[in-house]
């Protein structure tokens, strides 16, 4: 927005206090989504809300900054948005590879596969029970999930910066 | 006996790879890259030739390899090599050597090399292409692959007007021809597929169940249905385009503004080659062994009839490549006829004619080379004498063009006299009408004699004065005078084949090409200078005594034929340039219509499309509403609900767009608090965090609009509420027919019992989930591929607000920002 007026104290520091809780919720929703309400896209979108808090509070200068991208010039593809169109470039690739590795041991494209942990010697014995509490579960669309969340971070994040910069 | 499948596929691979190569190449070598290309040309050839006798003896039924491509569609990737495709094969890499190093010379300190070597590699790849794929789906996309690296060397002067046009209209025709071509291969596989006999299949030639092993069983069921003439038409209309027969004949002149090694190369030895190799190669699957076959109608008579009209428009040419061109579309009519006519010897015309004009004309084009870029005019006026200064380029010009003009004992006499008898016996079984045949074909022949001995005439007479060539380099002297030493060489077979002397090669060979396209194996080929005077050599003789008289009056046959040609009328090129100034109109005046501009007009024409689709198409289908069993919502649920509606009505009642979006979003929350007393967790964190998102992009996108709407018409008005009533309606009817179409088992069972967290954990779990949240499960495992596209629609999506807001002022003209002028629609 391009308001001449200057952003109140209030909602600079309710900002400052809750981004990084937005951040952490959106990586918990990431994690957990195979088990409990979550996933890819939910902390994706979530993810792209707290960038989109920065930019309406804090302006495009300071997100900038803190995502350490170069400076804009007339490029489309420069600055900001060449961030986030390199990130939804990286989250699309993740996602396809992931899928390749299926068919690399010999199992139709985007096969996923869980291991659990507990079952594995070292991790078994630190457990109590072996099952249930205590378990770590590693499932293969992890990796498919954090393509779809970069994928849609990115791509949000691109609209919003095309959006935002005109 | 099979072909090596590695030997196939390294020469069909290799000059794709050494096109892939080649500006490499070129950045190392610069212009020796001609001699880079040759040799890439020279090992394909090689590896061809190391496969001869594999080829000579190969069976329809048995000798394709064959690699699985679509199973499910019949479709495989089938090389097929005999005597045909083999002929076609030498031309391409042989030719292609001879080419490359002509080009050494005549492309010396040409701009563009990289590309015109890369894309001639890659030409001649597609030509091996179309002579080695047995199947349907292969050959088309090898055929179409010749098209496109045609127009790019057509359009080899990209900044040139003329060569523009000449590339445009080549592609046009030959691309569109392609595609009657591609129906007709579909229909052929479809019946295939309808027959008893046979499974659907895509391979022409070369396995057991292909279609030209089981010709009798493909034909039966294609005349059944009627199919038989449609499909022979759609691939002679395929071959026509290809090989510039009438009327489509009227690309290959223009294209002579490509470089004259493209001309030698595509438009002489290869690439209109390939309609007649079609022609050929599909001749035992269509040709029945009946006295007057469908078949030779119509492929006959278009070849007759495109051999003499051409001949008499090379007649008409001024510039000698133009009148080799007309005189290429001239020949190839000879061998397209000579494949139509239903006896043996029609397939020994086609087969024998395609060696020797490949040979002849390809040495005739680097001559029209030679002639233009020593003596710098290709106006044929302005030439004549040029003997004194080009002596060895005489003496390979009278060889060839003395073949061309068909005299004994040089090797085109030999093609041309199988085609007079050929035509002689048809007339003499059936009579009548038939008679036409070697009346057309002598008719045809007398003008090949004229243009050819002109072209002849080049060389010889007085020199004018101005007129002054120079000694052409070695490198573009050695490739026409190995041709011209082929041509000599073909010729003197036929001189030995008097005195009973088989010459090594050439009649095995052409026995060879002649199986490929005959119905039963011919016992041998042999060819000799006639010594007794059978009807058809007598043709022969009269041809040339025709000729001979009549040359004196060669411009005014030239003159004449110029006037003719100034006719609109007879022209195909006034209707080509017609209907393509047309069609240009006609998209232009529909891009006024459908592009406008105005954001409004999409927007409704976009929406009312969609509800008239879907309410057709529940009308169509007479869906029915499920019953109504009455409301039972919650008491919650219902506070929520009416919520949600009262946000709806307060939208419009708002004052401003800020204040409308942000009554908009109450509607959204309240869905979302919906979700989560309807126990759906996802659903409602998605929604909440979306509404959150949207509001924020509505709140950036609302600073560019006007902050109030303006007075509004009444008409709009009325429209926009009538728009907007409808698609509630489309809504609330989809909503409800979906959710009533609830299949009787629910997926969601089978996906309860495929994917409960295991109670015994197991290491790997490759059938299942191993998720308790059922709607992550299936969107990164059960469904991912689904996923992938969708997240793959997301960047795409940003892809395009990039370029669409990112670039707008890049654009032609920056002015149209409709978007944002247009945005008033609620």
């Amino acid at each position: 927005m391009t308001t001449e007026r200057e952003t109140t104290v209030i909602a600079k520091t309710v900002t400052r206090v809750v981004t990084p809780f937005i951040f952490v919720v959106a990586i918990a929703l990431l994690f957990q989504g195979h088990n409990l309400p979550g996933g890819g896209f939910i902390a994706g979108v979530l993810t792209c809300t707290g960038f989109a808090l920065v930019y309406v509070i804090y302006g495009r200068e300071s997100l900038r900054t803190l995502l350490g991208a170069g400076s804009e010039d007339s490029g489309v593809l420069s600055g900001l948005t060449g961030t986030y169109a390199t990130l939804f470039a990286a989250g699309l690739s993740v996602a396809v590879l992931g899928g390749l590795a299926a068919m690399a041991l010999g199992y139709p494209f985007l096969t996923q596969a869980v291991l659990y942990l507990s079952d594995l010697g070292p991790v078994g014995a630190l457990t109590a029970e072996g099952t249930g509490v205590g378990t770590l579960e590693v499932a293969s669309a992890f990796v498919f999930d954090l393509g779809v969340y970069l994928v849609v971070v990115g791509g949000l994040l691109s609209i919003l910066s095309v959006v935002g910069r005109e | 006996m099979q072909p090596s499948p590695v030997v196939l596929l390294a020469a069909l691979a290799l000059p794709f790879l050494g096109a892939a190569a080649t500006p490499l190449v070129h950045r190392a070598l610069g212009e020796r890259t001609a001699y880079y290309a040759a040799a890439v040309a020279a090992v394909s050839f090689a590896l061809l030739a190391g496969e001869y006798g594999v080829a000579l003896a190969a069976d329809p039924a048995a000798s394709g390899v064959t690699f699985e491509w679509i199973p499910a569609l019949g479709v495989s990737f089938t090389l097929y090599l005999d005597g045909l495709s083999l002929l076609i094969g030498f031309l391409a890499s042989g030719v292609g050597v001879l080419v490359f190093t002509y080009s050494g010379g005549y492309m010396h300190g040409e701009p563009g090399q990289a590309k015109y070597y890369a894309t001639l590699l890659a030409f001649m790849g597609s030509m091996l292409g179309v002579a080695l794929a047995a199947d349907l789906v292969a050959l088309f996309v090898f055929w179409e692959l010749t098209s496109v690296t045609s127009f790019l060397l057509i359009g080899h002067y990209q900044r040139t007007d003329s060569g523009r046009y000449a590339a445009r209209k080549s592609m046009l025709i030959t691309v569109s021809g392609g595609l009657f071509m591609l129906v007709g291969f579909l229909i052929l596989a479809f019946v295939s597929g309808q027959s008893a006999e046979l499974a659907r299949t895509f391979t022409l030639v070369g396995t057991p169940d292909s279609l030209i092993a089981n010709a009798e069983a493909v034909r039966a069921a294609l005349e059944s249905r009627g199919l038989l003439v449609p499909v022979i038409a759609l691939v002679a209309v395929g071959a026509a385009t290809k090989s510039a027969q009438i009327p489509f004949h009227i690309w290959l002149p223009n294209a002579m503004e490509a470089p004259t090694p493209v001309s030698a190369f595509l438009h002489s030895a290869t690439m209109v080659k390939a309609g007649v190799y079609l022609v050929g190669r599909t001749r035992p699957l269509f040709l029945p062994e009946a006295a007057v076959p469908d078949w030779m109608l119509i492929v006959a008579t278009l070849g007759l009839v495109s051999m003499t009209v051409t001949a008499i428009l090379a007649v008409g040419a001024t510039d000698i490549k133009e009148l080799l061109a007309y005189s290429t579309a001239s020949h190839l009519g000879l061998i397209v006829a000579g494949y139509g006519l239903a006896t043996e010897y029609g397939a020994e015309t086609g087969a024998f004619h395609i060696l020797n004009h490949a040979v002849f004309k390809a040495t005739l084009f680097m001559v029209a080379g030679i002639v233009a870029h020593e003596a710098g005019t290709r106006y044929m006026p302005e030439i004549s004498g040029l003997r004194k200064e080009l002596p060895i380029t005489a003496g390979i010009t009278a060889v060839a063009a003395l073949g061309m003009a068909g005299v004994p004992p040089f090797n085109g006499f030999y093609s041309k006299e199988l085609l007079f008898e050929a035509t002689y016996e048809i007339a003499h079984t059936q009579g009548g009408l038939f008679w036409l045949y070697p009346a057309i074909a002598v008719f045809g022949s007398v003008f090949t004699f004229l243009y050819s001995i002109r072209f002849l005439m080049l060389f010889f007479g007085e020199k004018p004065d101005e007129l002054h060539a120079h000694r052409p380099p070695l490198a573009m002297l050695a490739p026409p005078l190995l041709l011209a030493g082929i041509a000599t060489y073909i010729g003197l077979g036929g001189i030995a084949g008097t005195f009973d002397v088989g010459v090594p090669v050439v009649g095995e060979f052409v026995a060879a090409v002649t199986a490929s396209s005959a119905l039963h194996a011919p016992a041998g080929f042999t060819y000799y200078v006639p010594t007794e005077l059978s009807p058809y050599f007598l043709m022969s003789l009269l041809t040339i005594a025709l000729g001979a008289a009549a040359y004196p009056f060669y411009d005014r046959f030239h003159r004449a034929v110029r006037r003719a040609r100034a006719l609109p009328v007879t022209s195909p090129n006034w209707y080509y340039d017609t209907a393509l100034s047309g069609a240009n109109g006609l998209s232009a005046a529909t891009a006024r219509v459908v592009h406008n501009g105005v954001f409004r007009r999409y927007a409704y024409t976009v929406l009312a499309a969609v509800c008239a689709l879907a309410l057709g198409g529940y009308v169509a289908a007479s869906a029915s509403l499920p019953a109504f069993t009455g409301i039972a919502v919650s008491a919650p649920l219902a506070v929520v609900l009416v919520t949600a509606v009262l946000g709806a009505v307060a939208v419009i009642r708002a004052p401003s767009h800020i204040a409308g979006v942000l009554t908009l979003s109450i509607l959204g929350f309240m869905v979302a608090i919906f979700f989560v007393l309807s126990d759906a967790p996802d659903l409602a964190l998605t929604q909440l965090v979306i509404e959150t998102l949207v509001l924020v992009i509505f709140l950036l996108v609302l600073d560019k609009l006007p902050s109030w709407y303006g007075d509004l018409k009444r008409r709009e008005v009325a429209a926009d509420v009538l728009l907007s009533g409808t698609v509630g309606v489309t809504v609330f009817f989809t909503v409800l027919l979906s959710t009533g179409a609830t299949a009787p088992d629910p997926i969601w069972r089978d996906i309860a019992t495929l994917a409960p967290v295991p109670e015994e954990h197991g290491l790997w779990i490759l059938e299942q989930g191993g998720g308790n949240n059922i709607v992550n499960v299936i969107l990164v495992d059960f469904r991912a591929f689904d996923t992938l596209g969708e997240i793959a629609v997301v960047a795409m999506a940003a892809l395009s607000v990039l370029t669409l807001v990112g670039m707008r002022g890049r654009g032609e003209d920056a002015g149209g920002d409709g978007p944002e002028e247009g945005g008033e629609t609620a």
